[in-house]
């Protein structure tokens, strides 16, 4: 235990030290070399791309953003709607809310660590936080906002025109800024490991966890098998399996839910595809196009999982001692069923345990913001482009963050 | 046809022949109601009232256009969708089948009213749905399925497009009813009060009303440039202002952002003798349709004939008409004279959702 620990600490300084590093679950060199899995890590620095480096305009406007329905259609639904700060970025519904007049047929992930994902949606179907928050705020059932409806909203604040022109340069809020500047504000949202009772543990603080946690652990990385899928800083592999999760009953008594799930499979082609999609969700199939990735769904992170709860795909877990006693029998029924899963045999203490070093990965005290003041829109009146305050940079992000300006 | 010979000799202007120029030049009754099919006019009926077809389920063609305010909804600015506010004033809808050209602005083609409705259901202004799940929706609501299948038999071929074309069915088979004007045309000596009769012969006469108010709908169709005075609330409230901005931005007119006034057809054709112009409106049923103008800027049919009389505003086509006090009664008793008693209107009861079993088609 105390090497992984150690390669765990390695893992955390490699991944400063390359700061843009693109993969976030750092494999330790340590651990592969023992033929393993990738050993469980701290986070390392926040991979940032390179096409949207954040300035302190930028950070400032996206959280304005995260939190403004104005966003969405009909001014009712903002990213922190479904996104809820309180419930720890996610949502406490199984199945997201969606739009006024939906209810979706996924749960909601968490915004949590985001940032290091590098592939998101239960389906893996999007690979930035940029696209995610420009298809979810777009989408019909999600934000079912409109591209010039938004942006135009966007312009006639003036305080936004301001923000805009400082982060962006641009001589008017641009859209796609829009959700560059929340995926911005997103990737600061993640896990202080100072918080994080397992992190401090990995640190070299013993005490961090209970004896109960730390037999958990040794369970997680051994009999149990956990560390299998679910490894590196995310504990999760960012990979596909089909573990056949229950069906969530919402899918045959829920109208909204059935109409959700019929618009998915008819909009990404599942229903002519393979003519039984109407009543299921088929995972990674809508990405892959492939039959064996039918019911695969990517493997979420294990942090900050005491504040996201319910869990899985469709929320069909309340609580973590669900979802253990799921993979404790071996998983469900499925016929892409990932051979990973077996019987465990696991006893109570031993459920017990595995449920107290899940919870150690999640901060002690939930990471919670206040909603900012957002600024009304104002008559234009004869207002007039904003000169972007650097030469030469109008019409394309501005090229260096305000605190850098002299 | 021998009615509108008959209104041309009574109204004693047998030489004022305008056809050709503008329109017919002269006044027509309505015609025979179209031929609809049933089956789909009837589920338009119901999806006309129907909010689901909205985005956010709140509202239904019939919350801007009032079956008992005309199918307009009586305000100078429409609401519009949740979250915004609309630029332009909602019109009434009482024979639409007749219009040659839709919108304030003519943008789509009286033959294409599918084509309005599409987008009135799904632009982010005005009800902001999504086909896809308006079909999605109507699967689920098992009356309105059955509506569904019966306008268009073949299952297979069901697509939310229908909601539109049934709707638009359902507008061919509103009507006015007949007005005093109708039963003058008819034969009917009494049919108009002596002062209407006199606003009549100026219709046609010295304040030249039917050179583009003419036919059946008393409408030539046309783009003109009146000059109607921009409405204040467009510019003092932000969300209208969001709304006309954002009707420049869709249409790619250049410097959108500088655009401070309605500009009418250029947004669309931008075609500079179109800016400003707007298609002639139809004077039936004026007395349910109020506020009037393209923006509601006049609450009042005083208001519009003294804007006429004056010759329009800022660079109108049209010219001062040195009318009387008592020539402006006249014509304002004929005007009063075009809207008949609306005919009662029968909402359907609305539908709740259905639980379809699952894997089933239904």
């Amino acid at each position: 235990m105390r090497l992984a620990a150690l390669a765990c600490v390695r893992a955390v300084a490699l991944g400063v030290a390359c700061a843009t590093g693109a993969s976030a679950a750092s494999p330790s060199a340590a651990a592969s070399a023992q033929g393993g899995p990738p050993a469980l890590a701290t986070l390392p620095a926040v991979p940032i791309p390179a096409a949207n480096p954040p300035n302190e305009a930028k950070l400032q406007l996206g959280r304005m953003l995260f939190f403004d329905a104005r966003l969405s259609g009909d001014g009712s639904t903002s990213c922190a709607s479904c996104h809820v700060p309180q419930h720890g970025w996610a949502h406490g519904d199984a199945l997201a809310r969606g739009y006024p007049g939906h209810r979706l047929w996924r749960n909601n992930p968490t915004v949590l660590n985001a940032a290091y994902r590098r592939r998101l949606m239960w389906d893996g179907s999007l690979d930035s936080l940029e696209a995610q928050a420009r298809a979810a705020m777009q989408a019909p059932v999600e934000g079912n906002g409109k591209g010039t409806m938004i942006e135009m909203r966007l312009r006639l604040v003036p305080e936004y025109r301001d923000l805009f022109c400082r982060a962006f340069g641009d001589a008017w809020p641009q859209l796609d800024h829009a959700w560059q500047a929340i995926a911005a504000y997103e990737r600061t949202l993640v896990s202080d490991p100072r918080q994080v009772p397992f992190d401090r543990y990995l640190a070299g603080d013993r005490e961090a966890l209970s004896a109960s946690a730390r037999r958990g652990l040794a369970l997680f990385e051994g009999r149990a098998g956990c560390i299998q899928c679910h490894h590196g800083a995310l504990a999760s592999d960012e990979g596909f399996h089909a573990l056949g999760v229950p069906r969530q009953p919402q899918f045959d008594s829920h109208p909204l839910v059935q109409i959700a799930v019929r618009w998915q499979n008819v909009q990404r082609g599942a229903a002519d595809a393979t003519g039984a999609g109407h009543d299921g969700d088929l995972g990674r199939w809508y990405t892959t196009r492939d039959g064996a990735d039918i019911g695969r769904f990517r493997t979420p992170t294990l942090r900050e999982l005491v504040y996201t709860a319910p869990y899985m795909h469709n929320g069909v877990f309340g609580t973590l001692r669900e979802v253990v006693d799921f993979f404790d029998a071996g998983g469900g029924s499925t016929p892409n069923k990932s051979p990973l899963l077996r019987a465990l045999g696991l006893s109570e203490q031993d459920k017990s345990d595995l449920v107290a070093f899940l919870e150690s990965m999640s901060s002690e005290r939930p990471r919670v913001v206040d909603a900012p003041r957002l600024p009304p829109l104002q008559p234009l009146g004869d207002a007039v482009a904003c000169v972007p305050p650097r030469a030469g940079s109008e019409g394309g992000p501005a090229a260096g963050s305000a605190s850098e300006r002299p | 046809m021998s009615a509108a010979v008959r209104w041309l000799l009574l109204a004693g202007l047998a030489t004022f022949a305008l056809a050709g120029v503008c329109g017919s030049g002269q006044l027509e009754p309505l015609p025979p109601p179209a031929a609809v099919d049933a089956a789909r006019a009837e589920l338009g009926r119901h999806l006309f009232h129907e909010s689901r077809l909205s985005g956010d389920g709140s509202r239904s063609c019939a919350s801007c256009h009032v079956p008992d305010k005309g199918y307009a909804d009586g305000l100078a600015l429409a609401r519009g969708y949740n979250g915004t506010e609309h630029f332009r004033n909602a019109p009434g809808l009482l024979s639409v089948r007749l219009r040659t050209r839709l919108m304030w602005d003519g943008r789509h083609a009286g033959s294409e009213l599918a084509a309005a409705v599409r987008e009135m259901l799904t632009d982010a202004q005005t009800m902001n749905g999504d086909v896809q799940v308006v079909a999605e929706r109507l699967r689920q609501i098992p009356q309105l399925f059955a509506l569904w299948r019966r306008a268009w038999p073949e299952p297979a071929a069901l697509r939310g497009e229908h909601a539109f074309e049934a709707i638009a069915e359902y507008l061919r088979t509103l009507d006015f009813g007949v007005s005093a004007l109708d039963r003058h045309l008819g034969g009917d000596r009494q049919a108009l009060s002596p002062l209407a009769a006199e606003g009549l012969a100026l219709f046609g006469g010295k304040a030249g009303c039917v050179q583009c108010h003419d036919g059946a709908l008393l409408s030539d169709g046309r783009l003109h440039r009146l000059g109607v005075p921009e409405h204040p609330q467009i510019l003092r409230e932000p969300l209208r202002t969001v709304s006309l901005l954002r009707h420049q931005a869709e249409h790619d007119v250049p410097d959108a952002m500088a655009v401070r006034a309605d500009l009418g057809a250029y947004t669309i054709t931008q075609r500079p003798s179109d800016r400003g112009a707007f298609v002639t409106p139809g004077l039936r049923g004026l007395a349910h349709t109020g506020p009037y103008m393209h923006n509601g800027v006049f609450a009042s049919l005083e208001e519009v004939v003294a804007f006429h009389e004056r010759g329009g505003g800022a660079g109108s086509e049209l010219h001062p008409l040195g009318l009387t006090a008592h020539e402006r009664q006249a014509l304002l008793a004929f005007l009063r004279a075009l809207s008949a008693p609306l005919r009662p209107s029968a909402e359907p009861l609305p539908f709740d959702y259905g639980g379809v079993a699952a894997g089933t088609e239904p």
